[in-house]
């Protein structure tokens, strides 16, 4: 009797400590987001005195997005010689969204994307450099990523 | 006995629930005397730890209150100013203060230390720091929780917990009235009956008060327990009806943004002929965009955010405020700064919810004052039960025994032996500390004759 229910009670044990961990796909059961994701593309190669394109291809819930309710481009160099302001991408179809810009002056440049879709608002930014990079760039790039000054732009909302 | 003396079938009977009565009254007995001095722990630390929000509003005033003055500065600005004060500090956390008059808390890892800087938003400039560990209310909780003794204090509050369960039904039985009788010794102590009784009903009469109150503390304690907490919270949470993941258990979700299209810093490269390919790239977000995607979104004012201090990790903002109702997580995409998840009460599962209000409620927090005070009665009920109870055993005890009443064999207990077993699956722990009683009983107290006349097994 005693050896039964010892037995009995090392099943229960293990039988509760197996049930310890979450399930892998648990936050399906939940409130789920429909997040924006968003690829932005980059020219390889820029030439002088031609207006060049930046794409941004925008997926939602592993759907192209079509009609997106805006997609807005803000495009500035680092030491502040350069800003095109905000500005509407053209829908291209497919999900893709573009704008083209002259990019003359060789340096560290930065786009930001404002774009909404379903409930979902995003902003992503990147850095990219057109040509070589200055001297002072590079220090600052050093210097960490974070501190690169926002304030002197305009912002959405 | 002497009106069944005729009678034996009814003799019999009076036997096994006198035999009963006796092995209730022993469990009760060893239970209580083991875990009462942690009860009482548990009890005072709970009463002061009710008291925190009063306790630190007078203890750290001079770091809470600010004046208001103009706008509130950008809180990178704030951040900056921290990281010029602690040159080798990780940022991890920033409050933004629930209002105009309250400061903004950033909080750092600096040489193995967690300290909070109080900013005041308006300068800008740091109002002092503390060091969490040196935190009055973080020492008692500690205590409360886990008795300052790691994941082993934590097995043994929640023991003790589990236990105390086993004494409330216990208790209980040996309480409920064996006769007709009045109310007298059952509700309200008989005052002028003799001291033996009146010894008896301080424990019984009070302790039947609150115990209600004590089974909730008990009940609303557990979920956040270490052992038995965190499985029921995975159960729950499984089951779809729980907190939704990543609120108590579970990791947030990670960055939609691919690895390898974050920029990385050209750390060591003195030439100005860095690979672009790594430079270009998703850069993360300002925390001031976080700021304002939190007022956009709605969240609750008290909120904080952990800061992620790895490419794949999100901005989590996290609030857990006095009102469950008001409770909110939230994970922001640190390089898009999308929404990837955003828990509130409402997407709480059924469970999920009751075990919000539970611990509001055990925190005294839920219905403020009205709350602190009454959950301040049980812990007072608590400590006069374990105190009286105590003495009782004291009073009773014979001089070279432990008092216990005798035990008969529990095999002979098959209802008492179906609970005791019941309580063990419910809470393993009380099954694991029932199974090293019995080993205990069985290879030592029953075979060494002095012990066993001293426990009267």
């Amino acid at each position: 009797m005693k050896k039964n229910i010892c037995i009995s009670l090392i099943f229960i044990f293990s039988l509760l400590l197996s049930a310890c961990s979450l399930e892998q796909d648990v936050a399906n059961l939940y409130k789920k987001e429909k997040p924006l994701e968003s690829e932005i593309v980059i020219p390889e190669s820029f030439s002088e005195n031609k207006q060049e394109t930046i794409k941004v291809v925008l997926t939602q819930d592993g759907k192209k997005v079509e009609g997106a309710d805006y997609v807005h481009f803000e495009i500035w160099k680092q030491d502040g010689s350069l800003n095109y302001n905000m500005e509407k991408a053209e829908e291209d179809g497919n999900g893709t969204y573009s704008l083209s810009k002259e990019f003359d002056s060789e340096g560290l440049y930065y786009i930001k994307i404002h774009a909404s879709n379903d409930g979902s608002i995003i902003m992503p930014q990147k850095q990219f450099i057109v040509g070589e990079l200055s001297k002072s760039e590079l220090e600052f790039l050093q210097k960490g990523l974070e501190k690169n000054d926002e304030s002197s732009h305009e912002h959405h909302h | 006995m002497e009106t069944v003396r005729n009678n034996t079938s009814i003799q019999n009977k009076k036997q096994t629930d006198t035999s009963l009565n006796k092995t209730v009254w022993r469990w009760h007995f060893y239970a209580g005397i083991i875990f009462a001095p942690f009860l009482i722990i548990l009890a005072v630390t709970g009463s002061i730890y009710l008291f925190k929000p009063q306790i630190e509003q007078v203890l750290y005033q001079e770091y809470y209150e600010v004046n208001p003055q103009g706008d509130k500065i950008p809180a990178s600005r704030q951040i900056e100013e921290v990281k010029n004060l602690y040159p080798d500090a990780v940022v991890t956390q920033y409050r933004p203060g629930e209002n105009a008059t309250r400061s903004s808390e950033v909080s750092i890892t600096s040489h193995d230390k967690s300290l909070t800087i109080f900013i005041d938003p308006y300068t800008g400039k740091s109002i002092g720091e503390l060091n969490n560990e040196d935190r009055i209310m973080n020492i008692i909780e500690e205590i409360h929780g886990e008795l300052m003794a790691g994941t082993l204090g934590d097995r043994i509050v929640e023991l003790v917990a589990c236990w105390a369960v086993v004494l409330i039904v216990t208790g209980l039985f040996l309480w409920y009235p064996k006769k007709k009788q009045n109310l007298f010794g059952i509700l309200i102590p008989r005052l002028n009956k003799g001291k033996k009784i009146l010894r008896r009903d301080l424990h019984a009469v009070p302790a039947f008060w609150i115990t209600a109150g004590m089974l909730f503390l008990i009940m609303t304690g557990l979920p956040w327990s270490g052992f038995w907490g965190s499985n029921f919270q995975s159960l729950a949470t499984n089951s779809g009806e729980g907190y939704p993941p990543s609120v108590w258990l579970g990791s947030a979700p990670t960055s939609t943004i691919k690895t390898k299209d974050i920029a990385d810093v050209p750390w060591a490269s003195e030439n100005l002929d860095v690979p672009k390919s790594e430079i270009q790239g998703f850069i993360p977000l300002s925390i001031d965009n976080v700021v304002g995607i939190a007022n956009r979104e709605g969240m609750h004012p008290s909120y904080t955010v952990n800061i992620p201090n790895e490419k794949e990790g999100v901005y989590t903002l996290s609030a857990f405020p006095p009102k469950a109702q008001d409770e909110a997580t939230m994970h922001i995409d640190q390089y898009s700064g999308a929404v990837l998840a955003d828990y509130r009460y409402d997407n709480y599962g059924l469970i999920g919810k009751i075990v919000a209000w539970g611990i509001t409620l055990h925190k005294g927090t839920q219905f403020g004052l009205i709350n602190q005070l009454a959950s301040l009665l049980i812990c007072l009920g608590i400590i006069l039960v374990a105190v009286s109870g105590f003495y009782l055993w004291l009073k009773r005890k014979p001089k070279k025994e432990m008092g216990a009443p005798k035990a008969p064999s529990i095999k002979k207990m098959k209802l008492f032996l179906i609970l005791l077993i019941g309580l063990g699956i419910l809470f393993p722990l009380v099954g694991l500390s029932l199974s090293v009683v019995w080993l205990i009983d069985w290879l030592i107290i029953q075979r060494i004759s002095v012990i066993k006349r001293f426990m009267n097994a």
